[in-house]
């Protein structure tokens, strides 16, 4: 029997108003109610930082919400995934241009997948968040294959054919950050 | 006298997700001090109405301060404009808006209850008070073609019509839902340990809510009879069956009641709502630029809520002044935190249904 199939993870989510209308923020509970239920995914909603894997930010993003969004990602661990939820967490919607207003998630953290309208519908909601577990997956092979140095053939190719472990060792770490950038 | 200890609740936390800050001081688990902060999700939006949005479409704007009651925004503010203008709204769109506005009572009360029924522990009890919830989201879809944020009213009437076959499909399931939610009052006001948890916990005496000015379902739990259904003549409540309900005790066992007891009567209303629906039209052209002030007070699913308005022959507003109903219960939750125990703090503020997103704007 392989074993490994059922190692899997659940995915827990934290959720983020960074100024929203609390609009986006009942159809993400809606989601965890009983019609919708993403908990069949395994997907938990849990308001800690260090054990969740995909961040949900609803909101355009005020100036006094910045910092702790930004905090609120540099403390969850790798591999995570950013979901933006609702056109105001994309763009900034009708609240684009305002004065306290930084319009939209990207302009401070990388975001994943973008899921529209006002209010984004359960639905939408969901299938953002699949396609996340999906890009959280992918993210979680290529730590993975970085981490373990497989490939020291190549990279050694790369560096000239010189048995320097330390360049090469060197070299990995580089790219496993730049996996992690992305 | 223990060690004073200083706990930061929120702006993310646990219990609450709305981004609200409170810094308590305590000693020996009894609170002795109180901060709060509410600026997290300041947007100017009163800012922009005054600068960016014509006054057409100011009425979609103010939607946006809050998701759940966006209904009582926008009627705010197009009640203000038509006063200003002297628009009369056929009788028939004025019957839809309570309507929606009814619906909409209905969506946010269960979301309270449940909220509330979460934090005290009762999982359970909270996943079948969003099950039923569900019902009067469809509805809300099915009336007006979207579950949040459905830009119904617009200034001169309402943006859609109610079909024969929604009006069938509408009576069916409010049938369902009525049956459920009497279901849920009946285990909101049974339920032996929910009254253990509840009882005498967060009390709001009437004199306190009358000199710290609570409004909305705290402010009726205490005995104080206010409600801006029945003191401000805005829609025809009056005709459907609109009931007062007041409470004596002022804990958040009676706040929970009233919250259960108002949306049965909201049920009520919109069964005699559709059968005295007027016939006509839905709305009438709306022509020239408001001049003049002019105010209006809405209940709100959480209390009343208040509209200023000034304008001067321009298509862009001189004034809009938004007055929530959460910032006005703040006082009294810094009051009756004082003295309180730790553990019973998420209770209370949810029992308050705080909407930060209304108070900061
Ligand atoms: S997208 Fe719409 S519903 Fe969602 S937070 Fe923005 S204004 Fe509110």
């Amino acid at each position: 029997m392989n074993l490994k199939k059922y190692r899997t993870k659940s995915p827990w989510i934290l959720h983020y108003n960074t100024g929203s209308c609390n609009g986006c923020d009942v159809e993400i509970l809606a989601c965890l109610a009983p019609k919708y239920d993403i908990e069949r995914f395994g997907i938990l909603n849990r308001g800690n930082p260090k054990q969740s894997d995909i961040l949900l930010v609803t909101g355009p993003v005020t100036k006094r919400a910045r910092e702790r969004l930004i905090r609120l990602y540099m403390e969850m661990p790798e591999p995570k995934v950013v979901v933006a939820v609702g056109v105001c967490a994309c763009t900034g919607g009708v609240f684009r241009g305002m004065y306290n207003v930084e319009n939209g998630v990207d302009k401070f953290i990388p975001v994943d997948v973008y899921v529209p309208g006002c209010a984004a519908r359960p639905e939408n909601i969901i299938d953002g968040v699949v396609r996340a577990l999906e890009i959280l997956e992918k993210k979680k092979k290529d730590l993975q294959l970085t981490r373990k140095c497989t490939g020291t053939e190549e990279l050694e190719y790369l560096l000239g054919k010189q048995l320097n472990r330390r360049k090469i060792v060197a070299e990995g770490t580089r790219r496993c950050y730049e996996s992690r950038r992305d | 006298m223990g060690n004073r200890i200083t706990i930061p609740f929120g702006s993310q936390h646990v219990a609450l997700p709305e981004p609200i800050r409170f810094v308590f001081q305590t000693e020996n688990e009894k609170i002795v001090d109180v901060e709060v902060d509410v600026g997290y999700v300041h947007r100017g939006i009163e800012k922009a109405c005054m600068t960016k949005f014509k006054y057409t479409q100011v009425g979609y704007v103010v939607a946006r301060v809050c998701g759940l009651c966006a209904i009582s925004h926008t009627l705010g503010y197009v009640t203000a404009v038509e006063r200003l203008m002297e628009i009369e709204v056929p009788k028939k769109a004025l019957y839809l808006r309570l309507l929606v506005s009814e619906l909409d009572r209905v969506h946010s009360h269960l979301l309270a209850m449940g909220h509330l029924a979460e934090v005290a522990g009762y999982e359970n009890l909270f996943m079948h008070t969003f099950r039923d919830r569900e019902l009067v989201m469809e509805l809300q879809e099915l009336v007006t073609g979207n579950r949040i944020q459905f830009d119904y009213a617009t200034v001169g009437g309402v943006n859609r019509d109610l079909s024969l076959e929604v009006e069938r499909e509408l009576r069916e399931k409010l049938k369902d839902l009525q049956e459920r939610c009497l279901w849920l009052k009946d285990v909101f006001e049974n339920d032996y340990t929910i009254k253990l948890r509840w009882k005498g916990i967060g009390v709001i005496t009437p004199e306190m809510a009358r000199e710290l000015n609570v409004v909305g379902p705290p402010a009726r739990a205490s005995g104080l009879a206010t409600d801006a259904r029945n003191e401000f003549n805005y829609l025809p409540f009056k005709e459907v069956g609109y009931k007062l309900i007041t409470m004596k005790d002022g804990d958040i066992y009676a706040r929970n009641m009233v919250r259960a007891e108002e949306t049965l009567n909201s049920l009520e209303m919109i069964f005699n709502l559709l059968d005295g629906m007027p016939e006509g039209d839905i709305k009438v052209p709306v022509k020239g630029l408001p001049e003049g002030e002019a105010f209006v007070r809405i209940e709100a699913p959480r209390g009343e809520l208040f509209y200023y308005l000034k304008g001067s022959k321009k298509l862009i507003l001189d004034r809009l002044r938004i007055k929530v109903p959460t910032f006005s219960n703040i006082p009294v939750m810094k009051e009756l935190f004082i003295g309180m125990d730790y553990a019973d703090v998420p209770a209370t503020v949810i029992s308050f249904d705080p909407c930060l997103s209304c108070t900061a704007r």
